[in-house]
């Protein structure tokens, strides 16, 4: 397996702003151009744009208990296809090439295409010395649900080292108040090396509960 | 008509020739299958041709009309081509026509009300048996005069050579197909020198005509060496591009102003004018090989150049004429020149081949034109040996690593890296870069060898290395002392002395008190730091000292205890403080007898061990 680059993922609650109070009519630009000025202030230098999109499948009744599959794809990776099967307990994930994507079409039959909750999240991308920012806000069906920031720390291969300063710089960016949890499936790989396939388990942790909720995810 | 004789034709049992590769095997096309071969009858049936007499009359008479209105089918039929059998369609809706027509007429002629239907007399035909005879007569005697004549020819030839020994032309050409691409082109026989069937894309052609050498010449080369081997049958007739001696030449140069004329000059002359002897005596496959290679330089120089106008360097490549010019390492350049003597202009003086000629040959770099040639050959293979797509419904030209990425989640900078490809130029560069760095590391090293004579410096460089990576093993040692200390690399050689006494100190069984690899103590140096290293004596009544400055050199003081110079004093007393190791004293360690520096002090621990 490629080693990666330490990464978390983190949240921005619109509740959580106590020094800038957002309007409450324009939400998702307001806020990233807000997180924008922030960073650049900071002396990142913009490149370019980043992509993180998941569309989900459903196994057709006939073949059993019902099962998900989860395509998932990152602008960082551009090559690859990352799938990730949710069978109970257990989630197996597989990395492919772009292919991938065709044979998923061919299994239509057995897996149907939950196109209404297909969700992505896009937005700038900043490098920052060694760290890499993404602001990406998060939209489905075209309705938008939230922010997710994505800070990427590049020398480091495993979380639990680098956890603290990543806390640090997050809430020096997002406000000091601000809680940085790593997610479920983070918490369990704190010590393991890390690896592109833990960002797109911490993506789909955050899409899933996205899902979850109807209208925008404020709380 | 009367003269005509009947000539069968049929078409031969094997199927067309499709391909002669070049191992002279050939590839038959598929003979067509039945759907296909109908078809290809069918298009063949002119529907137009009757031997019925009244269609020529009516044919005659509407000749006129009718190309033109085929003029007219023509076109509209030329762009709708879609279909293949609408010709047939045309022809067959045409011959319905007719026969329709045919059938109104006879229907009209049978109620013999308008029209009556009368025989006509055949006109008797006049058949002249013995004219006929005489004719046919005449045409085969001249036809087996031809032939008769033929014979006579080749008999004659045959003879010719089987009494005068000479060499048969069908042989040779057997032997030059073995070797190389021939195809027959109407009554010529033209061969391919070309490297295209190995993968290159070079524009130019590289064909050859094969032609029988005139018998006289075969004799006369046979008269001349009699006791050589016989002159080929063959005559290879090469392009006047590719005739002569063509080859690449690389040179490294410091940077002078008068580059282009120097180097122009000197280059062109080294070319010798011809292969050896003249080129008509040359042999097909020296002559064939020759011109392949002059092709092969065309290419390499083609493609180098538009490499060095391509390219941006932060010096930019220069290409002027047969030469290009790269900077390598400031102050250094790359010129790679194509040579090609034709044998046209013969006519340099003399003069300065002499005097350039041993300078100019010397300089230039084999290693890197073998290297350049080795490069190019391995883009010809790269053209033409893909890799296997993997899966085998997978697509085919990514490398293996690039059809690994997705899998292995490679990342942007990856991808981008792996669709980067070095160009020759480049490659040549780096290895010209190389090749200097080596250099002028194998100078510092020796010089430093030769400097510094006590602890000896050997570097072992690896004969075998890639064109831009090197392997040097470094030891550093004192001569006869190489078992017991030996350093691989230290920046400054003086740490492998202090590491090295300390070494033979417990080899003889001294103590080791006290050792700094960077003292703070005593000036500052203006490279490296001071180091110092304390030893006792087994039984601990000697100590020796030594301190190593880069720029002083190395020190040695030596101390021993019970102090031989203690008097009691007012401030100290008692006897019992004469223990105490008395003031170092320094030794004069160039008197001291010893091949070197570790040789000393083996001398002095041994001496200062021994009870005195």
């Amino acid at each position: 397996m490629k080693r990666g680059k330490a990464t978390i993922i983190c949240e921005v609650k619109n509740g959580s702003y106590s020094q800038y109070p957002v309007p409450e009519n324009k939400t998702g630009t307001y806020v990233i151009e807000l997180l924008t000025k922030r960073i650049l202030a900071l002396g990142a230098s913009q490149q370019g744009q980043f992509l993180v999109d998941c569309e989900s499948y459903l196994s057709h009744p006939q073949m059993g208990t019902t099962k998900t599959v989860h395509i998932l794809h990152n602008s960082e990776q551009p090559a690859s296809v990352f799938s990730i099967l949710e069978s109970g307990t257990k989630n197996i994930h597989v990395i492919a090439d772009g292919l991938f994507d065709l044979l998923m079409m061919k299994l239509s039959q057995h897996y149907t295409s939950k196109k209404q909750t297909k969700i992505e999240s896009k937005g700038p991308r900043f490098e920052l010395g060694d760290f890499c920012v993404k602001l990406g806000s998060v939209t489905m069906n075209q309705n938008f649900k939230g922010i997710l920031v994505e800070v990427e720390y590049r020398p480091c291969v495993m979380a639990n080292a680098v956890w603290g300063l990543l806390r640090e710089f997050l809430q020096g960016l997002l406000g000091p108040t601000v809680p940085v949890q790593p997610t479920q499936h983070l918490m369990s790989r704190m010590n393991e090396i890390y690896t592109p396939i833990d960002t797109i388990y911490q993506y789909l942790e955050h899409f899933s509960a996205y899902r979850k909720v109807t209208g925008m995810r404020n709380n | 008509m009367a003269n005509s004789v009947n000539i069968s034709i049929e078409a031969p049992i094997e199927n067309q020739i499709q391909e002669i590769t070049y191992d002279g095997q050939e590839i038959y096309q598929a003979p067509l299958s039945m759907s296909e071969n109908l078809a290809r009858l069918a298009q063949k049936i002119d529907f137009s041709k009757t031997e019925d007499e009244f269609c020529n009359i009516k044919k005659e008479g509407e000749s006129s009309l009718e190309s033109k209105s085929e003029d007219d089918n023509k076109e509209p039929g030329y762009q709708s081509s879609l279909w293949p059998w609408d010709s047939v369609r045309n022809k067959l809706k045409n011959a319905l026509t007719e026969v329709s027509v045919l059938a109104d007429v006879l229907s009209i002629a049978k109620e013999k009300r308008y029209m009556v239907l009368d025989p006509i007399q055949a006109e008797p035909v006049d058949s002249r048996p013995m004219v006929q005879v005489y004719g046919r007569k005449k045409a085969l005697s001249a036809a087996g005069a031809v032939l008769l004549a033929g014979v006579e020819r080749l008999r004659a030839s045959e003879t010719m050579r089987m009494t005068r020994n000479m060499p048969d032309f069908h042989i040779d050409l057997l032997r030059l197909r073995q070797n190389w691409r021939l195809k027959k082109v109407s009554n010529t026989i033209v061969g391919d020198l070309s490297y295209r069937t190995a993968g290159s894309k070079f524009s130019q052609t590289g064909v050859f005509e094969v032609t029988k050498a005139p018998e006289e010449q075969i004799a006369q080369a046979m008269s001349m060496n009699a006791s050589g081997p016989a002159p080929s049958a063959l005559r290879v007739t090469v392009p006047p591009e590719l005739q002569g001696v063509a080859f690449i030449s690389v040179l490294c140069q410091k940077e002078q102003e008068d580059v282009v004329t120097a180097t122009l000059s000197s280059s062109a002359l080294n070319c010798p004018s011809t292969l050896l002897g003249d080129g008509a005596d040359l042999h097909w496959q020296q002559k064939l090989e020759a011109a392949q290679n002059v092709l092969f330089c065309k290419e390499l120089f083609a493609r180098l150049a538009a490499e060095a106008v391509q390219l941006d360097a932060s010096i930019p490549h220069m290409v002027v004429g047969n030469q290009i010019m790269a900077t390598v390492l400031p102050g250094i350049q790359l010129l790679i020149g194509l040579c090609h003597n034709n044998g046209q202009n013969n006519n340099h003086n003399p003069e300065g081949i002499k005097s350039e000629g041993s300078s100019g040959k010397s300089e230039h770099d084999h290693v890197l034109e073998h290297s350049l040639h080795q490069l190019l050959r391995a883009v010809h293979h790269n053209n033409t040996h893909h890799p296997f797509p993997h899966p085998a419904t997978g697509p085919l030209g990514p490398s293996k690593r690039r059809s690994l990425a997705g899998p292995m989640a490679a990342d942007r900078y990856e991808l981008l890296d792996m669709s980067k490809e070095q160009s020759l130029l480049e490659q040549i560069i780096q290895q010209a870069q190389h090749f200097f760095m080596r250099r002028r590391s194998e100078y510092v090293l020796d010089t430093i060898a030769k400097e510094v004579k006590d602890p000896l410096i050997v570097s072992h460089w690896n004969a075998l290395n890639s064109p831009t990576q090197s392997c040097v093993k470094i030891n550093i040692m004192a001569f006869g002392y190489d078992a017991v200390f030996r350093t691989s690399l230290v920046v400054h050689i003086y740490q492998h002395q202090m590491t090295a006494v300390q070494a033979v100190g417990r080899c003889m069984g001294w103590q080791l008190l006290a050792s700094s690899a960077h003292l703070g103590s005593g000036p500052v140096e203006p490279l490296s730091n001071a180091s110092s290293c304390l030893l006792a004596s087994p039984n601990g009544d000697r100590m020796i000292a030594i301190r190593c400055e880069p720029s002083v050199g190395i020190q040695v003081f030596i101390a021993q205890s019970p102090r031989k110079d203690f008097f009691a004093s007012e401030l100290v007393q008692d006897k019992k403080w004469e223990n105490l190791g008395g003031a170092f004293k320094e030794i004069k360690l160039e008197k001291m007898e010893g091949k070197n520096f570790l040789n000393k002090m083996e001398l002095l621990m041994a001496c200062l061990s021994s009870p005195s």
